[in-house]
């Protein structure tokens, strides 16, 4: 016995040397590596997201333990992220180091050649490339961020898709699921079509008006006051009925069905005639609702189901102090048009928007090297599970297995499964060089048709013609 | 004796600085006004446009229903905060318990920034967790929804903006009405002229260059609001404002040289109503001001 203990008492203590042994070597690259940089202090601007928070409040100062070099990170609304890493980047004043690049962004980015190429970087600094690191290890995801070439312009922080979530206490409630199937007559259960979706919405409405609760059937990300509105239109709602790339034909320049576009074509209208349709089943909020209230909505326990962002999912399922609804959140694949599934499946197509952000380095940047670094040390696979955990984001293959998410899968209902394995039928933006150009025309249409000024007819047809003439001004048009 | 040489080299400090931050940008805002520059599109760089981004914007719908728009809440944001502001400013040369508190409480908005009253009232009025339309609704039966109504959005803009600036009004307000001597008040009592007469042709007469003062400071404030009513509705229909519009053209779009001239417009729109607010106050024709 006294033999056996001696044995695994050595066992453990030849393991923590190993573990420290790795650490400390680790450690020793990354001090060494960032030897010449030391003191230097690196600058990033970002979203404020929990991913981006856990940046600023765990990776950043780790990183500047093992290297001496600081990380100065500021995490701002969504809005002044945008200007601020433009204006710096177009005006060429290197005030910061690094910035987010939002997915649907990255092409406007490198048709200004904003962005320092990563992967030629790595190659022309081999003193710099830390042997964990490997581009290749990321998910698809990064897929988006890269050149024609499949340069890497960008390292993957985050990613998410946007999920149906629906309320499981309700659905898999005997008296609920009676009560609907006596008025719809077919049983109660997650939508799997557009027809039962609205029927859902509808029959929790009015479920919640009868029994005098603060419930209606569905989440609307419908604010008349933000982008959020056109882009769950154009990213979600849009593709799930068929409606690809915001209905733009690049070849043509256009977005009228005359010219080749889809903008204003029978399945677009569609679609946008079915979501501003649920409007009177969604909460009060709905018109005022970006991508943060819908979450919070559905984690109060507003909305029976809802097409809610997946960064979401994994708080409103287990965080009891922010989610009224923690152990109660069904996830599944939002609801697609016949055909759509099969189009992603083929490549012709996309059910939703893959979401998410990278950071990468302008080529303003007075500290590319040190910045280098640091992309590297958020990118190499030992951080990506307690980032995760963190921040439900996912863009490394091996955080799948291990065993930190493996468990908070089951927790969210399998999100984090839904992403391995369906998240290629969800797409990166269409690889516009003139996104948010385009969108702040389509913007007030949107918001019209959600008031009810325009009909989804009238507003599309406008837009369509809008975007045409923009594209025209910008150069990129017929 | 004066040396004037002394005044300018005094002076050159402050006007070095006017000049850097003050004329050049103007200038320079001037300069792109009259191009084509978006950093997005297809060529890059400045490209002289003479007159068409004014021509555009003549014809642009969303800038003109955002120049009407914010003309209506100027008119009923400063013309509530002008009869209020007097109101409290006469309240506040009497004697009353609780003055000086009153007082005080009155001026704390003033010390709020835009950004942070913005979110205040965001908060209060936000549909569904806000408590002003919970109330209206329990109470009243009332359906406010600032994300639906654009007149519901307009009204709450108005409100917080009076809120927050009538302070500024009572302040100036009070300052004119300590101003003006007695004696033409008591005179007139005298002469047997009731309180509307002694207001009408004593204190209105005096109070005419303060008043003229406060409403061209609230006009240029109006015209340029851009944070609080941003954070309050995002700029959606009933807010969107030529500050938003402005602010969406040049950062969202990029379309500097558009916004850019939609900026010297506005600018020039403000100076014109300016001048004819001041021709009605003062009762001067421009040969008299001359």
């Amino acid at each position: 016995m006294k033999k056996l203990f001696t044995i695994v008492l050595l066992l453990a203590f030849a393991l923590l040397a190993n573990m420290s042994l790795v650490t400390a070597d680790h450690h020793g690259w990354w001090a060494e590596a960032a030897a010449p940089y030391a003191g230097t202090t690196i600058r990033g601007v970002s979203e404020s997201t929990p991913p981006s928070n856990y940046v600023a409040d765990v990776l950043a100062p780790l990183f500047t333990e093992y290297t001496g070099i600081n990380v100065e990170f500021e995490t701002t609304s969504w809005d002044q992220m945008y200007s601020k890493a433009i204006n710096d980047m177009e005006a060429n004043t290197g005030i910061y180091d690094f910035v987010y690049i939002e997915q649907d962004i990255i092409y406007s980015y490198l048709a200004q050649d904003y962005l320092v190429n990563l992967t030629q970087a790595a190659a022309d600094h081999p003193d710099l490339a830390f042997a964990d690191y490997d581009e290749a290890a990321f998910t698809s995801f990064a897929d988006y961020f890269k050149n024609a070439d499949g340069d890497l312009f960008g390292v993957p922080m985050e990613a998410f898709v946007k999920v149906y979530l629906y309320r499981k206490d309700l659905f898999e409630n005997a008296d609920i699921q009676a009560a609907f199937e006596a008025d719809y007559g077919y049983p109660l259960t997650p939508a799997e079509t557009f027809e039962q979706y609205r029927d859902n919405a509808e029959f929790f409405t009015g479920y919640g008006e009868g029994m005098d609760m603060d419930l209606w059937g569905t989440t609307v990300q419908g604010s008349t006051g933000h982008p959020a509105s056109t882009y769950e239109f154009l990213e979600s709602i849009g593709p799930s009925f068929g409606l690809y790339n915001w209905g733009i034909n690049l070849e043509t320049g256009s977005a009228q069905s005359a010219n080749g576009g889809a903008l204003d074509g029978d399945t677009a209208v569609e679609a946008l005639s079915y979501w501003v349709g649920l409007l009177p089943f969604a909460p009060p909020e709905a018109t005022s609702s970006t991508w943060d209230e819908v979450a919070s909505s559905f984690a109060a326990g507003r909305a029976a189901q809802g097409w809610v962002y997946g960064e979401n999912a994994a708080w409103i399922a287990t965080d009891e102090t922010r989610s009224a609804i923690t152990g109660n959140v069904g996830v599944r694949l939002p609801v697609t048009a016949p055909g759509v599934i099969e189009d992603a499946e083929m490549g012709n197509g996309y059910i939703g928007y893959y979401d998410g952000g990278a950071f990468g380095i302008p080529h303003s940047s007075r500290n590319k090297e040190a910045t280098l670094l640091w992309l590297q040390f958020i990118g190499q696979p030992s951080v990506q599970a307690e980032w995760a955990a963190a921040g439900a984001r996912i863009t490394h293959t091996a955080t799948f297995d291990d065993p930190l998410i493996a468990e908070q899968d089951t927790k969210v209902d399998g999100y984090y499964t839904l992403l391995e394995e369906q998240g290629p039928l969800f797409a990166g933006a269409p690889p516009f060089p003139f996104h948010a150009q385009v969108r702040e025309i389509i913007d007030p249409f949107i918001h019209r048709v959600i008031l009810g000024e325009l009909t989804a007819a009238e507003g599309l047809s406008q837009a369509a013609a809008a975007v045409d003439e923009e594209l025209a001004r910008l150069g990129y048009g017929g | 004796m004066r040396n004037p040489r002394t005044g300018w080299l005094l002076l050159s400090p402050t006007l070095i600085i006017l000049i850097i931050f003050g004329f050049a940008p103007f200038l320079y805002v001037l300069f792109v006004g009259f191009n084509q520059w978006n950093v997005f599109s297809a060529e890059d760089g400045l490209i002289f446009n003479g007159l068409d981004n004014f021509r555009r914007l003549v014809f642009d719908e969303d800038f003109l229903h955002s120049v009407g728009l914010t003309l209506r809440f100027a008119i009923f944001a400063i013309g509530s905060q002008i009869v209020l502001g007097f109101l409290l400013a006469q309240m506040l040369t009497r004697n009353f318990p609780g003055k000086s508190i009153f007082r005080v409480i009155h001026t704390l908005p003033l010390m709020v920034a835009p950004i942070a009253v913005g979110a205040i009232w965001r908060l209060l009025v936000i549909p569904g967790f806000g408590p002003v339309p919970f109330f209206l609704d329990r109470w009243f039966d009332f359906d406010y929804r600032i994300g639906t109504y654009p007149d519901q959005a307009m009204l709450t803009s108005v409100i917080m903006d009076v809120w927050h600036w009538t302070p500024f009004v009572t302040l100036t307000m009070l300052a004119g009405l300590s101003a003006i001597p007695r004696e033409p008040v008591e005179q007139a009592k005298v002469d047997g002229a009731n309180r509307l007469q002694v207001f009408w042709y004593v204190t209105l007469p005096f109070l005419r260059p303060v008043l003229l003062t406060t409403v061209f400071i609230r006009i240029m404030d109006a015209i340029r609001t851009v944070d609080e009513v941003w954070m309050l509705a995002g700029g959606g229909p009933g807010t969107r404002f030529t500050g938003i519009y402005i602010w969406r053209v040049v950062f969202p779009r990029t379309d500097y040289g558009y916004g850019s001239s939609i900026s010297i417009i506005t600018l020039y729109l403000t100076i014109v109503l300016c001048w004819l607010l001041f021709i009605a106050i003062s009762g001067k024709s421009k040969d008299e001001v001359e």
